[in-house]
């Protein structure tokens, strides 16, 4: 078995790593602007359950978490399919870290701006739809490509609840072939390689909607 | 009857009286100027009119409707009182040609081609058509202040009123900003102009309001205030430039 077919071999759980790193980013991605705009829009008390939560959810390690959704939740009658089990453990950690990005990219939109759209006659939900989130959302490319990139890294989670993704057929591979320089470190070309397409991805998307003036520097 | 009349107007800031009792009339197709030392209250006067900033006391009336009453429709008012800022306060992320449109579509609830058929209107106005599709970032400060104004004259509003608005701008363009309040003015557009800057106040309008501490000292012409009035404060202020012509 030469290099090739190792990397042909894990191929078969580079899709799980996809379907899981791309499921858990769009969680993170919803709950972080979710939690950005109740914080906007919301009462202070909102604001203070939002506070705990973003500190617990950072608090708790992924594993830990996604032992708690996967194993804990059936015994108290709710049964949750592992994709489900690493969108609420992974996702929300990296909503509340996405949450926290955000926060501190709407720091950089502009007071007079949003002065003059409140003199303009906005509301404050318009005010946040087209004015601070456009602006946010380009603020905080940099920390969403370091919030997806660990999506990726800590996907490897997933086979601890059963989803075949490439750690867990590296790991089968290893155990029938026993060359795991190999097979390793086909793991980690191939992560890379998703990495690589994951920061082309991203950093076309900002390319599209960058305007001058904002995140020039 | 006055477009905007105010009276006895306060304002306070934890305590610390900011407008102490202002009153003022603006008539249909008036320019008033409104001068005074930094901090006297120009900029909140202007803030309470569209509620911007809530009055502590006292009445503003629009149109005859008393404005501070607490089931106003603020957000109806603030659309019929353009507001054109110091720093301008353009929206980065649009076109100059978004940056117009924007309320009229989202407010207004204008089509896209009626938006752009208003905005096109207002940006020719103010001589901007050919910088419509550029942002904020590549236009000059005099041009992003054209954008302001357009962005605030496409709403059709009442009154417009400007805060500061030569404050960041060189001589030269000061003098086109001047030109082009005339010219608004002629156009029978009702404006309200807070300002520090004399020179300017002078090419704009003849008669202006003194504000000091709060309240309104003086109205007259810059010449009568900088020669005449009894106030020493007052003739230093508008004689600060020496001579007056």
């Amino acid at each position: 078995m030469n290099f090739l077919d190792i990397l042909e071999q894990l191929a078969q759980g580079l899709g799980h790593t996809l379907l899981v790193t791309l499921t858990c980013s769009a969680t993170a991605l919803l709950v972080g602007l979710a939690m950005v705009g109740l914080r906007q829009l919301g009462t202070q008390r909102i604001g203070w359950v939002l506070d705990v939560l973003t500190y617990v959810f950072r608090g708790i390690p992924v594993l830990v978490l996604l032992f708690m959704v996967y194993f804990g939740l059936p015994s108290i009658g709710l049964k949750v399919n592992p994709l489900a089990a690493m969108a609420l453990s992974l996702g929300l950690i990296a909503a509340a870290y996405l949450s926290e990005v955000f926060r501190g990219a709407l720091q950089a939109v502009s007071a007079s701006e949003i002065l003059a759209a409140r003199a303009s006659g906005m509301s404050r939900l318009q005010i946040f739809r087209y004015i601070e989130a456009p602006q946010m959302l380009r603020f905080a490319v940099p920390g969403m490509i370091n919030e997806f990139t660990s999506i990726l890294k800590y996907s490897p989670f997933a086979y601890t609840v059963g989803i075949p993704e490439m750690t867990k057929q590296a790991m089968n591979l290893t155990a029938t072939t026993l060359r795991g320089i190999e097979v390793y470190l086909a793991v980690g070309v191939l992560y890379f390689g998703i990495y690589w397409l994951l920061i082309r991805g991203v950093l076309r998307i900002e390319k599209h909607f960058r305007v001058p003036g904002i995140g020039d520097a | 009857m006055a477009l905007i009349e105010v009276r006895n107007l306060v304002k306070k800031f934890d305590g610390h009286t900011v407008l102490n009792g202002v009153n003022l009339e603006l008539l249909q197709g008036e320019l008033k100027v409104v001068m005074g030392p930094s901090g006297c209250g120009k900029s909140t006067l202007l803030r309470c009119l569209n509620r911007l900033v809530e009055p502590t006391s006292g009445t503003i009336s629009f149109r005859g409707t008393n404005i501070t009453s607490p089931n106003t429709d603020v957000l109806a008012l603030r659309q019929s009182i353009g507001f054109v800022f110091q720093q301008f306060a353009l929206y980065r992320h649009l076109t100059v040609g978004d940056n117009v449109t924007l309320a009229l579509r989202k407010l207004k609830k204008m089509s896209r081609a009626e938006a752009n058929e208003k905005a096109s209107f207002e940006l020719s106005r103010l001589d901007m058509i050919a910088h419509q599709h550029k942002y904020p970032e590549q236009l000059s400060g005099g041009q992003k202040q054209r954008v302001a104004i357009a962005r605030a004259l496409a709403m059709d509003p009442a009154v417009m009123v400007f805060d500061e608005p030569t404050s960041a701008l060189d001589p030269v363009m000061v003098r086109e900003v001047a030109e082009l309040f005339n010219r608004l003015n002629r156009d029978n557009i009702t404006m309200m102009c807070v300002t520090h800057d004399l020179l300017f106040a002078r090419q704009i309008s003849e008669k202006v309001i003194f504000l000091e501490q709060g309240v309104v000292k003086a109205e007259d012409t810059i010449e009568h205030l900088a020669t005449n009035h009894p106030d020493t404060k007052v003739r230093e202020f508008f004689g600060r430039e020496g001579h007056v012509s």
